[in-house]
């Protein structure tokens, strides 16, 4: 739990800082495809690796999953159709025959129709979530919080003793 | 580029890998390996206990469970079944079941079971506490057509008619109870329908009666008639006109008199109806005589329907149990043909549809290929059988399930016990065979009548019994037999009729056989059953209560005739005079229309005696004229 929190403070940080872009937007992509894939997968596993492994936004990766799983919940008739439509297409029969009898692919459960139409879906969608939220941060940063520190209220409390400390503190300890 | 600032720390650029995410990895990889350690097999367990209960019905308990993952290898001891029927004892009970998995299919998401050990097993063991029995499953799409013949069935047999009788031997005089017919007689509303449908002809045809020709139209032609010069013709060209005028009156009187021969044979008809609606009356009468007696509990006293009703909840019981296992067998197993059927929307869309894409040396998602079942008791007695290729995808395994078992239950007096059980999903069409026979086996307090009045049982039996069944596809053939032998009934009763009426039937009974066919599709089948204790029953009461019976049935048969009588006196008699001013009204049309047509023909038959006269006249005259001219020029 606490390494969920920190994680989380570490996004609010990230969000409201100038750098960071990259790891926040690739977080919630990798959010997407977390949220849309069956919680105990391969495909969930190796998404958790990445996350542990490259330098992405866990924080933003756990949060967008959640938000995401409940997206997908809502669209599961959508990925059933699409699913069965794949998995019904005559040409990848003999693709689909391969893999199902491949080691540990089967684990990843393709051969359900919700799993391979939301997996399918995500995977689309993966690009356009991860430039659509670099979008999305860029204009938070400029529209928002630039907006919030030049206000009066942020002016007032920024002269305080108590943030004066603060920021003194976390200067050390990051 | 940030650069570094007087007074700040200087940001170190970091690379897109984590380097120092591998503490979090091991700390997540050594939580995975702790949770395996300690929690999972307790998990597993109440997974397993869950999952087995909703199949079972009742509640399955494990009381053990050790799994070695690395050599994917498990073993689950005192697994307990709960028998649905009876909550307080186990239907089964297996000591240790041990198997072994294949990694090489569990890295493909199968189960493939080589060997697996069933050990000690056990039926029919009581319990330490009475299991939980599950609510029987709502039905998806409204009861089947075979969930309404089996509830029939089981309404029918649910019924005390040996209790219903001893009430009657007992004094009690059912048709005492009808003082008064309820309004739900079924005769009620037939007559009711009856006199609709009377109002209905009775309209229709008064109009159609006033859509006939009327006396005056067939006057007029008549009129017409009497003006054609029949008599006094002169010559051919008014014998012309005369035929002519005739042949015209005949087809206006043929146009005017078709419909009124129409509504003779349209009213016949009606009449036949509604003479066949009256006849039906009888009939319906006789149902609603039957239902008051089913209502005054008075059952009829034959052979076929006691034995029904002793027997026939256990005859039912097993083949519900067979339906049971069979829609379970063909849910986990299904055939090819179903496999490739077009496949409906899912029951739950989140779920979705799981597709297979077997080859045929690939593995089906689940597969047992052979399970030794052992059971060995002090003595050398004990159990032993064999289940060979259980799996998911029998067209891939390309065998049908084959089980057996052979043995003895010593503990529960049980002995010579032989079952096989094939279940062949290989072909497109399922196939469930089961022979299932019990050499010996002790019967102690069974109840067979439970009722207030009289109850009756085996107080003590040895018994032996035998089943076949094949179900393939929607038909089902299934043979019970059951052989009691060294009988002593139990039977107690108030009254000291019903007592002696009961001790008489029984006297000299020792062995009682049941024998129990069924036969047809899931929804129409046939019950034949069979035993000498109906039999026995039946002679028995006959001598007691068959006159008391048939005068029941006499009256309840009087108070229903009565109740009806006037209503159907009014109906026949109003039926008698419908029938008879339409025929009559209808007569007196005919009757026109016959003289009509007599002095038609009359008239036609004139003018054709005087049209052969004429030209008789005439060749008689050219003749004469040709002669003369003959005998002129001759001279």
């Amino acid at each position: 739990m606490t390494l969920i929190l920190k994680q989380l403070f570490a996004l609010f940080r990230l969000l409201n800082s100038d750098t960071g872009t990259n790891q926040i937007a690739a977080g919630v992509a990798c959010g997407l495809i977390l949220g849309f894939a069956p919680m105990l997968s391969l495909q969930g596993l190796l998404v958790f690796l990445c996350m542990f492994l490259f330098r992405i936004q866990i924080g933003a990766a756990l949060t967008s999953a959640v938000f995401f799983a409940m997206v997908a919940w809502l669209f599961d008739p959508v990925s059933h159709a699409v699913g069965v439509a794949i998995l019904e297409t005559e040409s990848l029969q003999p693709l689909f025959t391969t893999l199902y009898n491949l080691p540990l692919v089967p684990l990843t459960r393709f051969y359900n129709s919700v799993v391979m139409g939301a997996g399918v879906m995500s995977v689309l969608l993966a690009p356009l979530v991860f430039f659509g939220s670099k979008l999305l941060i860029a204009l938070y940063r400029e529209k928002v919080v630039a907006r919030f520190k030049s206000s009066p209220a942020w002016k007032l409390w920024s002269g305080t003793t108590f943030f004066k400390w603060y920021s003194t503190y976390e200067k050390f300890h990051g | 580029m940030d650069k570094p600032t007087e007074g700040k720390k200087p940001v170190k650029k970091q690379g897109p890998i984590r380097v120092e995410a591998v503490v979090p990895m091991l700390i997540v990889v050594g939580a995975t390996v702790l949770y395996f350690s300690l929690f999972f097999d307790a998990h597993l367990r109440r997974g397993l206990e869950y999952g087995a209960t909703q199949a079972n019905g009742a509640e399955v308990n494990i009381g053990r469970l050790q799994t070695s993952v690395f050599k994917a290898t498990v073993l689950i001891g005192d697994v307990q079944m709960t028998d649905p029927l009876q909550p307080q004892r186990n239907r089964v009970q297996i000591g240790e079941l041990r198997f072994g998995m294949l990694w090489d299919a569990l890295l493909r998401g199968k189960v493939m079971i080589d060997e697996a050990m069933i050990e000690d097993v056990q039926i029919d063991t009581p319990r330490k506490q009475a299991g939980k029995v599950l609510p029987p499953p709502a039905p998806q799409s409204g009861p089947s057509a075979s969930d309404k013949m089996l509830a029939t069935m089981k309404e029918e047999f649910s019924g005390n008619v040996v209790g219903d009788l001893a009430a009657i031997a007992a004094g009690a005089n059912p048709s005492e109870q009808l003082q008064q017919i309820g309004g739900d007689l079924k005769s009620d509303a037939y007559m009711a329908e009856l006199q609709r449908s009377m109002d209905e002809t009775e309209q229709q045809w008064k109009a159609r009666m006033a859509a006939l020709p009327r006396g005056e139209d067939f006057s007029a032609l008549r009129t017409r008639l009497g003006n054609v010069k029949v008599k006094d013709v002169k010559d051919v060209a008014q014998l012309q006109a005369a035929v002519k005028e005739l042949q015209a009156i005949r087809d206006e009187f043929e146009a005017k008199s078709k419909p009124i021969g129409e509504a003779g044979t349209g009213l016949s008809g009606d009449l036949k109806g509604l003479q066949t609606s009256f006849a039906g009356l009888d009939d319906v009468v006789r149902e609603d005589v039957r239902g008051l007696q089913a209502r005054m509990k008075l059952p009829t006293l034959d052979a076929r329907t006691l034995s029904r009703a002793l027997f026939g909840m256990d005859v039912l019981n097993k083949v519900q149990q067979a339906r049971g296992y069979m829609e379970q067998a063909r849910q986990y197993m299904p055939t090819k043909g179903a496999q490739q059927q077009a496949k409906p929307v899912p029951r739950n869309i989140h779920k979705g549809r799981d597709y297979a894409f077997g080859h045929p040396k690939g593995y089906p998602a689940f597969w047992l290929r052979r399970a030794l079942v052992t059971s060995r008791l002090p003595g050398g007695r004990g159990l032993s059988g064999e289940i060979r290729d259980a799996a998911t995808d029998q067209s891939l395994v390309g065998r049908p399930m084959i089980a057996t078992l052979k043995g003895d239950f010593p503990q529960q007096g049980v002995a010579g016990i032989k079952a096989e059980l094939v279940i062949d999903h290989t072909t497109q069409e399922p196939v469930e065979r089961m022979e299932l026979s019990a050499a010996r086996y002790g019967v102690a307090g069974r109840s067979l009548v439970d009722s207030p009045n009289v109850t009756l049982g085996f107080a003590q039996a040895v018994a032996s019994a035998s089943l076949t069944a094949e179900l393939r596809g929607e038909q089902v053939k299934m043979q019970v037999s059951n052989r009691f032998s060294d009988v002593a009934f139990e039977t107690t009763a108030q009254s000291t009729v019903v007592r002696e009426m009961m001790q008489a039937s029984l006297a000299g009974l020792k062995t009682v056989s049941m024998d129990a066919g069924v036969r047809g599709t899931w929804g129409d089948l046939d019950w034949n059953l069979s035993t000498n204790l109906g039999d026995a029953l039946a002679r028995g009461m006959k001598r007691y209560l068959q006159e008391k019976m048939d005068e029941a049935r006499k009256r309840i048969q009087a108070q229903v005739d009565q109740r009806i009588a006037a209503q159907r006196q009014k109906l026949t008699a109003r039926r008698d005079e419908l029938e008879s001013r339409l025929r009559s009204s209808l007569a007196d049309k005919q009757a026109q229309v016959d003289k009509l047509r007599a002095d038609l023909e009359a008239a036609r038959s004139d003018l054709e005696q005087r049209k052969n006269a004429a030209t008789d006249a005439q060749k008689q005259k050219l003749k004469q004229d040709a002669n003369q001219l003959l005998d002129k020029w001759r001279r």
